[in-house]
């Protein structure tokens, strides 16, 4: 029964971990750009989930209103920091990004205060008893969200004209364009998909913690990095396979390896042995 | 149909085509001809939009579209299939397809499917399978495929015969003479000079960025000293 009980908590954990790598490596995929403030967009959207469901005590309202609007502010985030330093070399965007990311820490730490806030009444906190294991309402809402947003990105990305455009832009923007495809539009769209989810992803935590606090973004930036080079830097669906590996390894890792490794630096362990064997990562084509 | 008026065009402060005058009527094959590095490739993607005008015009059925977005351009009716074919390598060639189609409404899909198919059968064969793993005469077939999907008037073609065995090269010259017939303009980069003469209407010959010879493909065959200048043709 543990073995399951570890499987369905790494599981539920690389799902959260796939929702914010996702937005990290489509980022990378069209642009090169190692978007670190993408975690900073995860912690905004667990405050916004939050103070929303406070405001009207809907949950789903908050999540929704959550994503739409973070989405927005990837968007933002594209124009502003992004956009003007295209053109220089990529060390320059990472610095803006790192940059960024510590400004959004300090600007939570302003506004809502240094030991974060929390739901007034905690959604989704009921447990279900699935086959002897245990897992609360939000869990299982996590899972689900993750489940969902993954398909439908894939079956868009699939099945969709601008889904399909989006993929020939990250393989060749300039042939894209050739035959019609905006790419600035493309990048607009991957920033607010990419930040959305992330969105998501902090809405859950939130819940599952009750708490979102400024640095709740740190652990997760860096090991989303990791995520997607073990997965293949732009490779998405390398991402979600990385995502639920170090899920899972943590959840077993932290049981049976607690003496020797601690948690957070499961993912790095996992990571090193990978890049030793596959410097490009696990399901990359390089 | 495509009128060139003195363009340099090049990258950075690099000029790589300097002054250089053509004009493209309406449903002729024109060949651009010259060694590696002599221009051609440049000249064809500046007038796809890739590579900057320097200086000069460039005119598409009467229209100045020297300074006109890429993305407007095959909304024009110019198409390209490119150097080293550039296909979308993870997707199917299927989706390659519908992406030659992307500035067309979406019913010209299937219609336009089918009209390139029955040009270039083998990539119904290979419809479902990804870019990345055809061989160099089918990836060849669908990046004219995926050009001729956008209904171009003018389609270009870069390097058509380089890397591909002469059973391809057939297949593909083929190709073109039915889309001649089919009243498609064609600008070709060619270095294989003597498959290029056999098909184009007129040529250019390009060496170091400046046009050394213009006329009538029929006209660059008789002419001795450009042979043995230019074309490296074998005379009989």
């Amino acid at each position: 029964m543990l073995f399951f009980d570890l499987l369905v908590q790494g599981l539920l954990q690389g799902g959260i971990y796939a929702l914010i790598a996702i937005g990290l490596t489509l980022v990378y995929g069209l642009l090169r750009i190692l978007h670190v403030a993408h975690a900073g967009l995860y912690t905004l959207g667990g405050y916004i989930a939050i103070l929303i469901t406070n405001a009207t005590g809907s949950f789903t309202l908050g999540i929704t209103v959550s994503m739409v609007s973070v989405g927005f502010m990837g968007m933002v985030i594209y124009r502003l920091i992004y956009q003007p330093i295209l053109e220089k070399p990529p060390f320059v965007a990472l610095i803006a990004s790192i940059g960024l990311f510590i400004a959004m820490e300090e600007i939570y730490r302003i506004v809502f205060g240094a030991y974060g806030i929390t739901f007034a009444d905690a959604p989704l906190q009921g447990t279900l008893n699935i086959a002897g294991i245990y897992l609360r309402h939000c869990e299982i809402g996590a899972l689900l969200l993750a489940a969902l947003l993954i398909t439908s990105l894939s079956l868009f990305t699939r099945y969709s004209r601008i889904g399909i455009a989006w993929r020939a832009t990250v393989t060749d923007p300039g042939m894209s364009q050739s035959f019609g495809v905006d790419v600035i539009k493309v990048r607009y769209l991957n920033f607010f998909i990419g930040s959305a989810m992330a969105a998501g992803a902090g809405s859950m935590v939130a819940v599952m913690n009750n708490l979102v606090e400024p640095t709740m973004g740190s652990v997760p930036s860096y090991k989303a990095l990791a995520i997607i080079v073990l997965g293949g830097l732009g490779n998405v669906r390398g991402t979600v396979i990385a995502a639920l590996i170090i899920g899972v390894a943590e959840a077993f890792g932290t049981i049976y390896l607690g003496n020797i490794l601690d948690r957070d630096s499961i993912a790095f362990a996992l990571l090193i042995l990978v890049l030793m064997v596959k410097p490009t990562g696990l399901f990359s084509k390089g | 149909m495509l009128h060139l008026e003195k363009v340099s065009c090049g990258y950075g402060n690099l000029t790589v085509v300097e002054n250089l005058s053509l004009q493209i009527s309406k449903g002729e094959i024109f060949a651009l001809i010259g060694a590696n590095g002599a221009g051609k490739s440049s000249t064809i993607m500046s007038i796809a939009g890739h590579v900057k005008v320097k200086s000069g015009k460039i005119r598409f059925k009467g229209d100045d579209i020297t300074n006109l977005p890429i993305t407007k351009r095959v909304r024009l009716g110019i198409a390209i299939a490119p150097e080293g074919r550039r296909l979308f390598t993870d997707m199917t060639v299927n989706e390659n397809l519908s992406m030659g189609c992307y500035s067309l409404p979406k019913n010209r899909l299937s219609l336009n499917r089918d009209k390139v198919l029955k040009l270039f059968p083998r990539l119904d064969e290979r419809i479902e399978q990804q870019a990345a793993t055809l061989s160099g005469g089918e990836q060849q077939m669908l990046a004219i495929a995926r050009a001729l999907m956008a209904e171009p008037e003018l389609l270009i073609i870069d390097e058509l015969s380089l890397g591909l065995m002469p059973k391809v090269i057939d297949l593909c010259y083929r190709a073109i003479s039915t889309l001649k017939e089919q009243g498609v303009t064609i600008l070709l980069v060619e270095q294989n000079t003597t498959r290029a003469l056999e098909v184009a209407d007129r040529i250019c010959v390009l060496e170091s960025g400046r046009d050394v010879w213009q006329g009538t493909a029929k006209g660059a065959g008789n002419d001795p000293d450009l042979i043995k200048a230019y074309l490296g043709l074998d005379q009989e």
